[in-house]
């Protein structure tokens, strides 16, 4: 696992590092306005950058969880569960994610 | 021997005293992790206020401008950037290498955050 939050790590910094620049930093005055931010969604680059970006955040994020909680010395047992229900809640994440900014931008 | 309630594992877990700079780093390590999840929770649910209009997000947005917002957003920024160089700290001394300078290495991370969280910062006030 500790591979795996190394890999997710360095590609948040890369994929962040993009996010912030051109919402903050390109567009003049930021990504403010309505109108700017669903055009700026509407790019399919930028659908697709973002859409890596929730995949790999929450992916880092829900591994950091668990290691946080590993470190209570649970069961293996509740550790099962542990990695089942991250999952899904991490699945439920990233369809909330898409379906919420693809209904912005349709 | 003697076993741990739950309390007493997250006591021992971020308690201070008598670590060294890599005990020091591993707690802020995880209280920027336990943030970060935060804030994660809270960048998605403001996703559902463009869902729901311009005058939905218009008014979020003037709310987050107010000067109060700033300081969550250096607290947010530190936490990033401390999180990032950190981890690449820990992954290359998880890699083997430079073991003997963890304290150097902690401090230089340490420094680099708050020097590019005041950049960055610096930045955002600049543009408004």
């Amino acid at each position: 696992m500790w591979i795996w939050q190394a890999i997710t790590g360095a590609l948040l910094i890369i994929l962040l590092g993009v996010h912030m620049v051109t919402q903050h930093f390109i567009a003049p005055e930021g990504l403010r306005y309505y109108e700017d931010v669903v055009a700026y969604l509407s790019n399919p680059g930028v659908f697709a950058l973002e859409t890596a970006m929730l995949i790999v955040v929450v992916a880092h994020a829900l591994m950091g969880v668990r290691s946080i909680i590993l470190d209570l010395s649970i069961s293996e047992q509740t550790d099962t569960w542990l990695k089942r229900g991250l999952t899904v809640l991490g699945v439920l994440l990233v369809a909330y994610g898409v379906f919420m900014t693809w209904q912005v931008v349709r | 021997m003697e076993t741990q309630s739950t309390w007493q594992k997250i006591w021992t877990w971020i308690d201070l005293r008598g670590r060294r700079e890599g005990g020091i780093g591993f707690i802020l390590m995880r209280l920027t992790a336990i943030g970060l999840v935060v804030y994660l929770a809270l960048h998605l649910t403001m996703i559902s206020n463009l869902a729901r209009g311009p005058e939905a997000w218009d008014s979020f947005i003037k709310l987050v401008k107010l000067p109060i917002f700033m300081v969550g957003d250096t607290l947010l920024i530190f936490g990033l950037v401390y999180h990032a160089i950190n981890g690449i700290r820990v992954t290359v001394l998880g890699l083997g290498w430079g073991g003997d300078h963890q304290a150097a290495l902690f401090w230089g991370a340490f420094v680099l955050s708050v020097l590019l969280t005041a950049v960055m910062v610096t930045a955002i006030v600049a543009i408004g």
